[in-house]
């Protein structure tokens, strides 16, 4: 119902107007004009009162008294701006830790991925299953055909991988970002070319598949965006290909902008290659269908396959799951995690208010009671209050988001490259909208004990203001300030795990030494080497021209590179060993000229190494893993064997025998399990592409240097950039930094958080006793003795807290045990320090007050009023 | 002077609404019209405290049972003058059938008590 409002001044002119009609008729029953009067006003009872409750009736009040309580509570926040200042200051840091979390989560975990109708988007994978373990794998070209035939859940499906490719013909040769993709691409992403065509169904083929459609930005970059790029000839990896179309600016496929789309270009050997995992394969739900149901009818085709097909797809599964969940598996349980602990930070700093509201809610007893004796209810003064606290909590909301800005800058330039749109994080509407929640919910929280202990402030107060009131205030503020100690407990008990996880992860050795070492990947145009000969030729100069750079002691070529994310794995056979191709072992494969080891001091256990004798054209040698040697040649027979992995990678196949064991090497980063391992002479391989590892001697400019000259071998050779191995190694602990430091300055809020708060109410019990302490020193007490009181007394509900404290770290932790390497939830020697660390912060934050107070003056003390 | 003297009964919770909206079925009247005609229809048994009428009249033409215009009243006073609307007719029924069936309801068990 939506009516005009009455206007206070009518209804006061309809009073008048009874009390008129009124008088006159008593004035017809006789009485004298005064009399009437009077006795018209008797009947009416109390005039004003009646007037308050019609203005309490109207619907309006609630907005005049938040006007009222708004302008007054500025002037109370103004007026005591110490007060304001550290209320704000603290809610800020909580809030904004919170905002800026919260932003991490919406743009990680919660934005929905940049395409048409994102959740139809499925991904798929294969799934190996062996001894009860799966592990998810990409998919075999077979496996993607029969899936895509025979379903009944996907509207399309496509399957791609990425891949690097060089921009020759155009000077030195350019590093292409390309997605090579089967031609459903587009159709299922329903994302479309501005200009030109997209695939046809025929450019899947080998043979008809040298086209391609640019990205945005590399044809802005290399065509000006003039839209007659399309029809031009391009030439990638010295081969020339046509372009057909360009994709919108927006478009980012696999998640990032890649230059090129490159059809698939299967050849006819493609139905045999059951056991090749190298595709990634996304589909598009059709309406209505789940991903359940999609996983359903996938497994039931999958098992018909392994039915058909045992050798291959014997030990295979299926898995599929919307590709906005899988992206973030691994990654969403840290980031609850810290969520969780960042909400923490918010409780303490809400208690820290809490507390500066209950010390000033004695201070305004006097006001308060003045008030409640005026007439206000108790509501009103819990109105009042809590007006108050949002208006902190807003002007903290808003000061918060500075804070959080802050931080999101140092997220964005810390936080690790893996963690899928990290990058795209900000403060948008939804981030906005949180903080706004965050803020008043806070308010309420904070609020609360305040408010409901200053409305029982009694009339009577106002003349005794030492009363029980006071007692009970202190207690509220003692829970408070143990919850305090408490959740800073837990919080730095997680954050020394994560520590400690990670400084024993740094110790551990990857198994060679990354010091003074640069790497640079060179890939180079197949088209140019077609021979396993020519390539060899091409390692060569390219080994010995760095070698005769100044500064350079030691050059060596390999691949794929510890750390660097690439990884090459096979299965193989064992000469001898006659075991169905379903159940071959299998194991990584590296490649890597004879010096490597020497250049990385990744140590010889047994046998010989490679020499500068095995190379194209001699006996065919292999190394092994100590760990691959323990798990294939259980015996300890290992050097001898005869080993073959078929032809994988290069031009060659990648068979040999043994002739000796090396070390382990972490290449997967130094949390990740050791994988056993095999190594072929790289001049063996017919490699086309490689790192060269140069042990350099204190040359800051070697790197450019180094690229330059190998560029120079052949312009068309994709160089990459310089790079040192330390900074590889410190970026495979990226992520595990990225926790251990959010963790770490969470619980470092916390912690002063709590010793602010510690601070705060130790220093108002001191003022509190001033007196009390006055006479006590009046009588005797020596300056320690006061001291020793003052520290127990803030001691003792810091042990309290910090028991609590323990308890519940104890009991939670295990939700941060995935975060952990190496290091229970429960290790003692951990939370033992945590505790000392937050025991020590407490002993300062109680003895500044407490050194305070053994130093009053006894006489200046008894006079304080 | 037989309006003070006598002890009346005050009225009971929430019945006040119900008198106002049955004495305003005989039409439009002004508060202190209201409050009189209740006085003399229950023959001065009722109290009608005048300060605690004006809420209540607010109340219902808030809730849409009785409307309100300022006009001339007999003795040529400006007053604002009270009507029962639709909504307020249907409201006295249901509350008048209410009513009843509560006062007969107490009525049995007073006298069942006294039997």
């Amino acid at each position: 119902m939506f009516r005009a409002k009455r206007k206070a001044g009518d209804f006061h002119a309809e009073i008048e107007a009874h009390l008129r009609l009124e008088t006159e008729r008593l004035r017809g029953e006789g009485l004298s004009d005064e009399d009437a009067r009077a006795a018209a006003r008797r009947t009416f009872g109390n005039l004003l009162r009646a007037e308050e409750r019609f203005y309490e009736a109207r619907r309006w009040l609630w907005w005049d008294h938040l006007w009222q309580d708004v302008r007054f509570g500025l002037r109370m926040l103004t007026k005591s701006a110490g007060f304001t200042s550290v209320a704000v200051l603290a809610l800020a840091l909580g809030i904004g830790a919170n905002t800026a979390m919260f932003s991490v989560i919406e743009a990680v975990l919660l934005r929905p991925l940049s395409y048409s109708n994102a959740d139809q988007l499925v991904s798929v994978v294969s799934v190996w299953q062996r001894g009860g373990v799966t592990t998810p794998y990409s998919c075999s070209p077979p496996d993607f055909f029969d899936w895509r035939d025979q379903n009944r859940s996907f509207s399309s499906m496509f399957a791609f991988h990425t891949s690097e490719r060089a921009l020759t013909g155009r000077g030195d040769a350019k590093r292409v970002r390309a997605v090579v993709t089967t031609a459903d691409i587009f159709p299922t992403l329903q994302a479309h070319v501005i200009v030109g065509r997209e695939f046809r169904a025929e450019e899947n083929r080998k043979g008809a598949n040298q086209v391609v459609i640019l990205g945005y930005s590399f044809w802005q970059a290399e065509f000006g965006g003039m839209p007659d790029a399309v029809g031009q000839t391009v030439e990638l990896d010295s081969e020339p290909y046509k372009i057909i179309g360009v994709m919108p600016r927006d478009f980012r496929f696999p998640l990032r902008d890649s230059d090129a789309y490159l059809p698939i270009g299967f050849d006819d050997k493609v139905m045999t290659q059951r056991g090749a995992h190298y595709l990634r394969v996304l589909g598009r739900l059709k309406p209505g269908v789940s991903a359940a149901q999609a996983n359903q009818d996938l497994t039931a085709i999958m098992a018909e396959l392994r039915r058909r097909y045992p050798d291959k797809d014997g030990k295979w599964g299926v898995h599929a799951e919307r590709w906005s969940r899988l992206l973030v598996s691994d990654i969403r349980p840290a980031l609850l995690v810290l969520l969780g602990a960042v909400g923490l930070v918010a409780l303490v700093a809400c208690a820290n208010v809490s507390n500066l509201l209950l010390a000033r809610g004695t201070v305004r007893q006097r006001e308060i009671a003045m008030r409640r004796a005026l007439g206000a209810g108790r509501l009103r003064i819990v109105e009042q209050i809590l007006t108050e606290s949002l208006m902190l909590a807003i002007s903290a909301g808003t000061a918060s988001l500075l804070l959080a800005h802050w931080a999101l800058q140092a997220i964005v330039y810390f936080g690790p490259k893996d963690i899928p749109r990290l990058a795209n994080v900000g403060l948008n509407t939804t981030v906005l909208v949180f903080t706004l929640g965050v803020s008043v919910a806070s308010a309420l929280l904070f609020a609360l004990i305040p408010a409901l202990r200053s409305s029982k402030t009694e009339v009577g107060s106002l003349l005794k203001m030492s009363g029980s009131s006071t007692r009970e205030a202190g207690r509220a503020r003692n829970v408070l300030l143990v919850g305090e100690v408490a959740l800073s407990m837990m919080l730095l008990a997680g954050a020394g795990l994560l520590i400690r996880s990670f400084v024993g992860l740094r110790s551990l050795s990857p198994g060679f030494a990354p010091e003074g070492l640069l790497t640079l990947d060179v890939s180079v145009p197949e088209a140019h080497y077609r021979t396993s000969l020519a390539l060899e030729g091409y390692w060569d100069q390219a080994l010995r021209k760095l070698g005769g750079l100044p500064g350079v002691a030691s050059v060596d070529a390999m691949t794929p590179l510890p750390l660097s994310g690439d990884d090459f794995s096979s299965s193989f056979s064992v000469e001898g060993r006659s075991v169905p191709e379903k159940d071959q072992p299998s194991a990584e494969l590296r490649w890597a000229t004879p010096n490597y080891f020497r250049t990385l001091g990744i140590p010889l256990r047994k046998g010989r190494p490679f020499t500068d004798a095995d190379r194209l054209g001699a006996a065919r040698v292999l190394l092994i893993s100590e760990t691959a040697a323990r798990m294939f040649f259980p015996a300890g027979d290992a050097i001898g064997q005869k080993v073959n992995f078929g032809a994988r990678g290069g031009y060659e196949k990648n068979e040999g025998e043994i002739v000796g064991v090396v070390g382990d090497v972490r290449h997967f980063g130094l949390d990740a399990p050791i994988a056993p391992t095999f190594y072929v002479p790289l001049e063996q391989a017919g490699m086309d592409g490689a790192t060269l590892v140069i042990r350099e001697q204190a040359s800051p400019a070697l790197g450019r240097a180094a690229r330059k000259l190998v560029q120079e071998i052949d312009r068309d050779a994709l160089v990459g950039q310089p790079v040192m191995f330390e900074t590889l190694l410190a970026e495979s602990l990226g992520e595990r930094r990225f926790y251990m430091m959010l963790l770490g300055a969470f619980a470092a809020l916390a912690l002063v958080l709590a010793a602010v708060g510690l601070y705060g109410v130790i220093s108002y019990s001191v003022a509190q006793r001033t007196r009390d302490i006055g006479i006590r020193m009046a009588m005797g007490a020596a300056r320690w003795q006061v001291l020793s009181m003052v520290m127990k007394n803030g001691l003792g509900l810091v042990l309290l807290g910090l028991a609590t404290g323990l308890g519940m770290a104890l009991t939670l932790n295990r939700t941060i045990e995935g975060l952990l390497v190496g290091v229970s939830p429960t290790d003692a020697p951990t939370l033992l320090v945590a505790a000392g660390v937050l025991l020590l912060v407490a002993m300062l934050a109680c003895y500044v007050p407490a050194w305070r107070a053994s130093r009053m003056d006894p006489l200046v003390a008894l006079r304080f009023e | 002077m037989s309006t003070q003297d006598r002890e009346r009964l005050e009225l009971l919770q929430g019945t006040l609404d119900l008198l106002i909206l049955r004495t305003l079925i005989f039409g439009p009247q002004h508060g202190q019209g209201i409050a009189r005609a209740i006085q003399q229809t229950s023959q001065e048994e009722l109290l009608v405290e005048h300060g605690a009428l004006y809420p209540a009249l607010g109340r219902l033409e808030e809730r849409g049972w009785i409307s309100a215009k300022w006009g001339t009243s007999t003795n040529n006073r400006k007053a604002r003058f009270y009507s029962l609307t639709a909504a307020g007719r249907k409201q006295l029924g249901r509350e008048t059938t209410k009513w009843k069936r509560l006062t007969a309801a107490i009525g049995r068990i007073l006298e069942a008590g006294e039997g």
